[in-house]
């Protein structure tokens, strides 16, 4: 039964990231709209945390911080590599998506619209 | 010494901190500081370089942790020179620009020359660093910066240019991070050497979703098809210094990580003839659509992204000759296209379209400016003794050694189209007529345009007349990178570690 | 059509991603002996530092936190480089509607437990979940409360670059300061004090503190920055 659950729980993290990343995907290729392709690039970071995160997971660990009474539980601790690179990588995609808005601006103030289809004036 | 190779990278960072407030006092210190700063990071790299070439690899730890469990940087023959290289030609980016535009207003210009600094700062980090999540971090400095310069100009092209840059850029950057996810759940390190020397215990089945992970990610800095679709926007759109910068400095950090990934991390058979296939494909789409260009800047993107496809084949071949032939490309490209985009900023400098078809007859009007150009058109295509002539020797060369007769034909064929477009606008500036209605106003440049152009001439015609002079730190560098096995063990062991 | 297509293509590129990870196995170890054995003994037996994670950002890869500070910066700046237009009025903001009384009294309250809420979590970034990323960011929450009741409210535009450049010379100077007694960059040259103590873990701690007020006034900035746009 507890083995049952765990797998369905693995089955569901993995599943929900997986599936965050590729609604994102969708959003970046088939939105018309210069805001819903940003919020796509966010949903896709989102993701790529959450997997990130998961791949550092042991079971039945506990938080890598040594208070006190706990501080011969190294054994038991969950991996602590990849939530400092999250965090790197969380303030890294705030930086990129600030930019996008900004350039949003900027383009708004020039075309007033927002369709992607009215912007594309550079052929390949 | 002058220094350790991790300040190579603080001292950029701490001169872009420290200029917001020191423009509050003095507004000329806000251009004269990066220069210093370019400078002094010249200075230093040459002089690690020549310490290197004698007494081996310099490996830096930081924060006193040993590889594998620190962040180290690898200040190798091979590393060292592209560090070199890309410090250079930053001061000449920043030399030609340093009076650009008097009448911008003071804001744009601090902010320019701090991205700038720190586009310089980040590409040097991506060849320095050992560690691939450092990498990652020092792919998006450089990727913000030039997302920040692209849109720098207030037209309304730019901003939809640095757009197209900025996606393709992040989603760049998803993937890295995917490919970083499945290496360290396998292998448990982040660091490079470490990971080398544990390769071989991966399952194969994620080696190659991995590496496919990374190449996609990178290669998007490296402007390999069909990823390129945001460089010829991004390069006319940006101010011309900035394109050299990009086309010089920006896209040789991206080669570099790649064969990095491929050379000494992975060990995936059949990815030294994948690099010969895209190499080649990439070579041949941007040429020949470099031959329908109208506008000069977007033609002079096209080529850059052909000759980055040739250095990706002589990498693919894979031996030591291979290796050298492409090392003396980018050592070629990395001077002769930067002249091209000055003096061809500087020729069509009072149009608004910037097309070639305006440059009738300039030959008489602007004579230095219509030289470098020929200068660099005549390097480019590998005419004799011109240095572009030698690199492509190389590459045949390297090529006929290994039999591929393939690639030496296309190789041929690509080049009697690069001849024909360039000499269709050295023809345009010496033989036509110039007309008052049709030809664009001439531009005088000023003395500091003049200065940088003038250092790029004369190294083209010393690497053509006496390639000697570069041959011994390229075939140094090749030897370094065809031997993974001292890369690991310098790393590992700290084999000339600055731990004082 | 075309969004058959894509969602043909990320329908194969799902099957694929999930095959491969879910291979990977959840909570099991793969490998025997990577990085995190040793951060998790010498946190305890040399930092002295309870949070491991804050120990990993700040010590090992600190070279990653500072490229970190510099995309933060980076990105700022190129936002106020964008959006900048020449005669910018710094008087006035664009206001949709103004808020409601619950909301302005409410802010009034909200606010100082809000920067308490931050200080405390980045001072504290070492002993308990958290640190200057965390702390920066909430503090830069309440300023946004403040923004958005207040139409009158204003910080001013100098005092937070000063802040941010202040902070980040002095992460840089501390990183530069380690290079003496024979160190290397960024290494840890004050005494580490006892596990769990408010004093411990050297330089860790400063330098936590500096980047909580970094990323606040950063984050203050942005905010500021975007408030300010008129049409």
């Amino acid at each position: 039964m507890d083995d049952k659950l765990f797998e369905i729980l693995e089955y569901g993290v993995y599943g929900a990231s997986i599936l965050l990343i590729l609604i994102g995907l969708y959003a970046v290729l088939t939105k018309r709209s210069l805001i819903k392709i940003v919020i796509g690039m966010s949903i896709i970071d989102g993701g790529i945390h959450l997997l990130l995160i998961t791949i550092g997971y042991l079971k039945g660990g506990t938080a890598p911080i040594f208070s006190p009474g706990y501080e011969e539980a190294a054994a038991q601790m969950v991996d602590p590599v990849p939530q400092a690179l999250v965090l790197t990588a969380i303030v890294i995609g705030f930086g990129v998506t600030a930019v996008a808005l900004s350039l949003i601006i900027r383009l708004y103030r020039h075309h007033h619209t927002l369709e992607i289809d009215e912007i594309k004036r550079l052929k390949w | 010494m002058v220094g350790s190779p991790v300040l190579l990278i603080a001292i950029p960072l701490l001169a872009a901190f420290v200029i917001p407030l020191i423009g509050m006092i003095w507004k000329e210190l806000v251009r004269i500081i990066p220069g210093l700063v370019l400078a002094y990071m010249l200075i230093l790299s040459a002089t690690l370089l020549y310490y290197v070439s004698y007494n081996g690899t310099i490996v830096e730890t930081i924060a006193g942790w040993q590889a594998p469990w620190g962040i180290n940087l690898v200040f190798s023959p091979l590393t060292g020179f592209l560090a070199t290289l890309m410090s250079a030609l930053g001061f000449l980016v920043w030399l030609f620009s340093y009076r650009f535009k008097r009448n911008v207003d003071f804001e744009p210009a601090k902010k320019y020359f701090i991205f700038l600094m720190l586009l310089i700062a980040g590409a040097i980090g991506i060849v320095i660093t050992g560690d691939i999540f450092n990498q990652f971090v020092f792919i998006e400095i450089t990727g913000i910066s030039a997302y920040a310069l692209t849109a720098f100009y207030t037209g309304r092209n730019s901003a939809e240019a640095s757009f197209k840059y900025l996606m393709m850029g992040a989603m760049a950057s998803s993937f890295l991070l995917v490919a970083i996810a499945i290496l360290y759940s396998q292998l448990g390190t982040l660091n490079m050497a470490d990971i080398a020397s544990k390769m071989h215990t991966m399952n194969p089945t994620y080696k190659i979703i991995a590496l496919i992970f990374f190449i996609t990610g990178i290669g998007i800095e490296a402007e390999i098809f069909p990823l390129n679709g945001w460089a010829p926007d991004a390069y006319t759109e940006a101010p011309g210094p900035v394109g050299a910068a990009f086309a010089g400095i920006v896209v040789k950090a991206g080669v570099y990580a790649i064969i990095r990934m491929i050379f000494t991390l992975f060990d995936v058979p059949g990815a030294y003839d994948f690099l010969i296939a895209i190499g080649l494909i990439t070579l041949i789409v941007a040429e020949t659509s470099a031959l329908r260009q109208e506008k000069l800047k977007r033609m002079l993107a096209y080529s850059s992204i052909g000759q980055m496809g040739l250095v990706i084949v002589a990498f693919g071949i894979g031996t030591h000759e291979g290796v050298f032939a492409a090392l003396f490309l980018m050592l070629n490209h990395a001077v002769i296209k930067p002249l091209l985009f000055f003096s061809g900023s500087s020729l069509v400098f009072n149009s608004k379209k910037k097309q070639i078809a305006e440059m009738n007859g300039l030959g008489k009007r602007m004579p230095l400016m219509a030289a470098f150009f020929s200068l660099g058109a005549f390097a480019i295509v590998g005419l004799p003794p011109f240095a572009g002539f030698w690199s492509k020797l190389s590459v045949l060369s390297a090529a006929a050694n290994e039999g591929l007769l393939l690639i030496i034909v296309l190789i041929l064929i690509v080049s009697v189209i690069e001849i024909v477009y360039y000499f269709r606008v050295v023809n345009r500036i010496f033989f036509q007529e110039y007309s008052k209605e049709q030809s664009v106003v001439p531009h005088r440049p000023r003395i500091n345009a003049m200065v940088a152009m003038f250092v790029l001439a004369i190294a083209i015609l010393i690497i053509g007349f006496y390639p000697d002079a570069v041959t011994g730190i390229l075939h140094n560098a090749a030897k370094d990178l065809m031997n993974t096995d001292q890369y690991i063990n310098n790393v590992l062991q700290l084999g000339q570690s600055l731990t004082r | 059509m075309k969004k058959f297509l894509v969602i043909l293509i990320l329908a194969v590129l799902g099957f694929h991603l999930f095959e491969a990870f879910s291979g990977l196995g959840l909570g099991v170890t793969r490998f025997e002996k990577g990085v995190k054995d040793y951060y998790l003994e010498k946190t305890v037996s040399e930092l002295h530092v309870a949070n491991t994670v804050t120990s990993i950002v700040v010590n090992f890869r600190g070279f990653d936190t500072l490229g970190e500070v510099t995309v933060l910066f980076l990105a700022v700046s190129a936002m106020g480089g964008i959006l900048y237009k020449r005669r910018h009025q710094t008087g006035d903001r664009s206001v949709l509607f103004s808020s409601s009384s619950i909301v302005r009294s409410g802010s009034k309250l909200l606010f100082p437990a809000i920067i308490l809420l931050g200080v405390y979590v980045f001072i504290h970034g070492h002993l308990s979940p958290g640190g200057g990323f965390q702390g920066g960011a909430i503090i830069a929450t309440g300023f946004l409360l403040m923004l958005i009741a207040y139409e009158n409210f204003s910080v001013s535009h100098n005092t937070l670059s000063y802040i941010e450049s202040f902070a980040g010379i002095f992460f840089v100077g501390i990183g530069l300061l380690g290079f003496m007694n024979g160190g290397t960059f960024l290494q840890n040259f004050l005494p580490a004090g006892v596990l769990n103590n408010l004093f411990s873990g050297g330089v860790i701690g400063i330098i936590y503190v500096m980047v909580g007020f970094k990323v606040a006034a950063e984050l203050t900035g942005l905010i500021y920055t975007i408030l300010h746009e008129k049409d």
